[in-house]
């Protein structure tokens, strides 16, 4: 009896304290969230998704290590909200007659985060490491010939034929950023680089935490924030929860199906914006009968986009038949297709096709493909097509792209924004990224040619003509831009969101 | 016992080779490629060659796995594919959550289990015995994540008692240490709670039965005292066993309750390193599980012998 009672008050005991355990001590909750608060000013504390794998920007291709670097460094150029190029640490450039020299002049006194002076002979260093060792962004100075100093606060670009989207290709984000010597040859700059940025490195706990300091001698006027702290939240619940508790002021995670009820509060505020990404599928043309246009024609007309955009994005989303955003300079309208299951039959059936089947990859690295693709096979099962959809991770789903192993797949381009980027590598018959073996002469000589032509105008009506007949043949089928979507406090002032996901702290301000 | 100790020191190494032969021929197996996941959808054949010649890939397989064992003899497992960092340096640089985590996930299991499987053994087929089986039941069955996301809700949303999610060491604040570790520790707890409790009530109803225990009952000894002498002694044997298997797997990683805690955990660790295909870490980390469960497993074998006067190395 004795025995039943004492154990019978332990296990009340334990679960009253297992339930409630730390309740009564827990301090520094929902507060501010802003307890390492620097002397010259606020904290802020981000929550991004995912966790950077490094920290060296002419190696990561992570968005994570992106957000955090944007801060950190800076480029030659570098894009605007509306995505035009203008000046950072180059204060002005001009292009000589043949258009196959490009003279950079630089900021004068600009120091990186060390002390040191920032030259033209870090320009020529940076520009040449990407080139010399073929790191990933090397395709960009594909049509480079030469780097080189004229002088501290001087830097030459000789190029092979005219590149109009030079200032793209070398500002367009911070892959390209300017770095430091000795930063990179100690082996420092995968955990601690040292940039010319708004930010500095301060501290960087794996797994937990990246925390920057503002550069007080910044070139562009010393950051408002005393720091930012960007910590990982990979679950979008927590991380709304974290910004609704005041432990975080700012995220890019937010569950997308509650976006459009947490604006309404006036607790977050939410920014939407459409993305410079896009996404689309695309069937390859190696294997019979997705060669034959009538086809892929079929696939554009039997698919639904704005019923795919609801199920895969929640609404957050911009439809579109092309790549280029409404919201780009660059923008074509152009959209001959319609959802119309009954066209879709009589092309396949023009064709000579039945009972087709597509092995469709898609990766549960971007659920939404797996979403969208859902949706697809529904809609397209109406027309008489079976979509096997094959789920992928990631690693295995890029091996089986490079080696042609798919009918057809679905994936996104993030972070485009001249439109040679756009539609080279992925639609002329030499592109890098033509999985899909696309090929037309005429594409590609429009491609060639609008690479080379330095009027804006004339480039943007070869680009249109090029769209068309891509769009046409179907070579990819375009299906939705994706919205830009954060949530930050309301004491967060002098905050913008842009079209090409960049995080920019450097005006940022948190009021009390 | 020093002559024991060696002797099963001697077979680790053994496994533990066998593990890293096993692993890196699995490796091999699986399909999909650490360049082309570290290039992403960029690729052009020169920058691939270059990054894999850079990595060793380009070695043939036995000098590859060569180099790499004469390497993890001397304390080094190699650089991370994806970060460039030393591995030995980012497993051990995640080891202080990971132990805390396990550690008062495993003391909140304990408390669970304990009593709770007490209550059921000794109430067999009472009430109280009942409750104890379907709180057990609701433990097992409950996802993870699931419970993650309602404790959040409650404690955190709703009543504002406790911090969503992240991690603060203990030495730099050990009451937001506290703060921060209750949710997950408690989550990763009840589910280990709940399946010792199982364990826990099977070990003492044995152990009741066992003879020594019906002489002492005969005797006339206060029913306490059986218990805490007799039928709590007999138990702790098969429970030590099991809770050893928990604890090592604790060790390696909660990954679910990590990601959704933002917890800078091992299990994070690890599963981003099999989703970039990042071999040296990937083999890292399940070399050092192993090890990790070979090391527990002998702790609880020697302990053992301290509980049980039967047992003698």
């Amino acid at each position: 009896m004795r025995v039943s009672r004492w154990s019978t008050a332990l296990a009340a005991l334990v679960l009253t304290t297992t339930a409630c355990s730390g309740g009564g001590e827990s301090v520094d909750v929902g507060g501010s969230g802003s307890g390492g608060a620097d002397a010259s000013g606020a904290q802020l504390v981000a929550a991004l998704s995912a966790e950077p794998d490094q920290l060296d920007p002419h190696k990561t291709t992570a968005y994570a290590s992106f957000q955090v670097l944007e801060n950190v460094y800076d480029t030659l150029v570098q894009p605007d909200e509306q995505l035009e190029m203008r000046p950072a640490l180059a204060e002005s450039w001009e292009t000589s007659k043949d258009q196959l020299t490009w003279t950079f002049k630089l900021r004068n006194g600009v120091k990186f985060h060390d002390g040191k002076d920032f030259t033209a002979d870090d320009v020529v260093y940076s520009y040449e490491r990407i080139i010399d060792e073929e790191l990933s962004n090397a395709y960009r100075f594909e049509s480079v010939k030469n780097v080189r100093a004229v002088d501290d606060t001087t830097v030459e670009i000789e190029v092979k034929r005219p590149t109009p989207n030079l200032l793209a290709l070398i500002g367009g984000f911070k892959g390209m950023a300017i770095v430091s010597e000795e930063n990179v040859t100690s082996g420092d700059i995968g955990r601690g680089p040292v940039g010319t940025g708004p930010f500095m490195l301060d501290e960087y706990v794996s797994g937990d935490s990246i925390t920057l300091t503002a550069n007080e001698d910044y070139w562009g006027g010393a950051p408002e924030l005393g720091s930012v702290q960007f910590t990982f939240v990979s679950e979008p619940t927590v991380a709304l929860a974290n910004l609704q508790s005041g432990e975080v002021q700012w995220t890019d995670n937010l569950p997308p199906q509650q976006v459009e009820a947490l604006g309404s509060d006036g607790t977050i505020e939410t920014g939407v914006v459409p993305s410079n990404d896009y996404w689309y599928f695309a069937a390859n043309q190696a294997r019979p009968p997705f060669d034959d246009p009538l086809v892929r024609q079929a696939l554009a007309y039997g698919v639904d986009r704005e019923e795919i955009t609801e199920a895969a994005k929640f609404g957050l989303a911009t439809v579109n038949q092309t790549a280029i955003p409404r919201t780009s300079q660059w923008y074509y309208d152009y959209a001959p297709y319609s959802y119309d299951p009954e066209r879709a039959r009589q092309l396949l059936d023009e064709a000579g096709v039945e009972n087709l089947t597509i092995d469709f990859m898609v990766t549960n690295e971007y659920p939404e493909t797996i979403s969208a693709a859902q949706v697809m096979a529904d809609q397209l099962s109406e027309v008489g097509v079976k979509l096997d959809i094959r789920t992928e991770d990631f690693a295995t789903w890029l091996d089986d792209q490079a080696k042609g192993n798919f009918d057809a797949f679905m994936l996104g381009w993030l972070g485009n924004i001249d439109p040679q980027d756009f539609y080279y590598a992925q639609h002329h018959s030499d592109g890098a990224n033509n999985y899909q073996k696309y090929s037309n002469p005429e594409v590609d000589r429009l491609l060639d040619q609008a690479g080379q032509e330095t009027d804006d105008e004339q480039r943007q009506e070869l680009y249109n003509q090029a769209v068309e007949i891509i769009v046409d043949d179907a070579s990819y089928i375009y299906l939705y831009n994706p919205d830009v979507v954060q949530g930050w406090a309301p004491e967060l002032k002098g905050y913008t969101v842009r079209p090409d996901r960049a995080i920019r702290f450097h005006q940022a301000s948190l009021s009390e | 016992m020093a002559r024991y100790v060696l002797r099963r020191a001697g077979q680790a190494a053994v496994v533990l080779l066998g593990v890293s032969l096993i692993v890196f021929a699995l490796m091999q197996l699986v399909p999909g490629d650490p360049v082309r996941v570290a290039l992403g959808t960029r690729f052009d054949q020169e920058t691939y060659d270059a990054l894999r010649a850079r990595a060793g890939l380009d070695q043939p397989l036995p000098v590859q796995y060569a180099q790499y064992l004469g390497n993890a003899l001397t304390g080094d497992l190699g650089v991370s594919f994806r970060s460039g960092q030393p591995v030995t340096a980012s497993l051990l640089e995640r080891l202080p959550a990971t132990l805390s985590l396990a550690g008062v996930a495993l003391l909140i299991a304990l408390l669970i289990a304990v009593p709770l499987g007490l209550i059921s053994a000794t109430r067999s087929g009472k009430v109280s015995d009942y409750v104890a089986t379907v709180f057990s039941q609701i433990g097992v069955s409950i996802p993870d994540f699931w419970m993650a996301i309602l404790l959040i809700v409650l404690f955190t949303s709703t009543l504002g008692w406790l911090p969503p999610s992240g991690y603060v060491p203990f030495t730099e604040d050990p009451v937001d240490w506290l703060a921060h570790i209750v949710l997950p520790a408690v989550t990763v707890g009840v589910v280990s709670g709940s399946i010792l409790t199982r364990f826990v009530r099977s070990a003492v109803l044995e152990s009741m039965g066992q003879e020594h225990v019906r002489t002492a009952t005969a005797k006339g000894l206060p029913g306490s005292l059986v218990l805490r002498r007799h039928v709590l002694r007999g138990a702790l044997v098969p429970i030590l066993t099991v809770t050893g298997v928990q604890l090592a797997t604790l060790l390696g990683g909660v990954v679910v309750v990590e990601v959704i805690f933002a917890w800078p955990g091992l299990g994070r660790l690890t599963y981003d390193a099999v989703a970039a295909r990042d071999y040296p870490l990937m083999q890292g980390a399940v070399l050092m599980f192993a090890a990790v469960f070979l090391l527990v497993n002998l702790l609880v074998d020697l302990l053992y012998a301290a509980l049980d006067p039967r047992i003698r190395y």
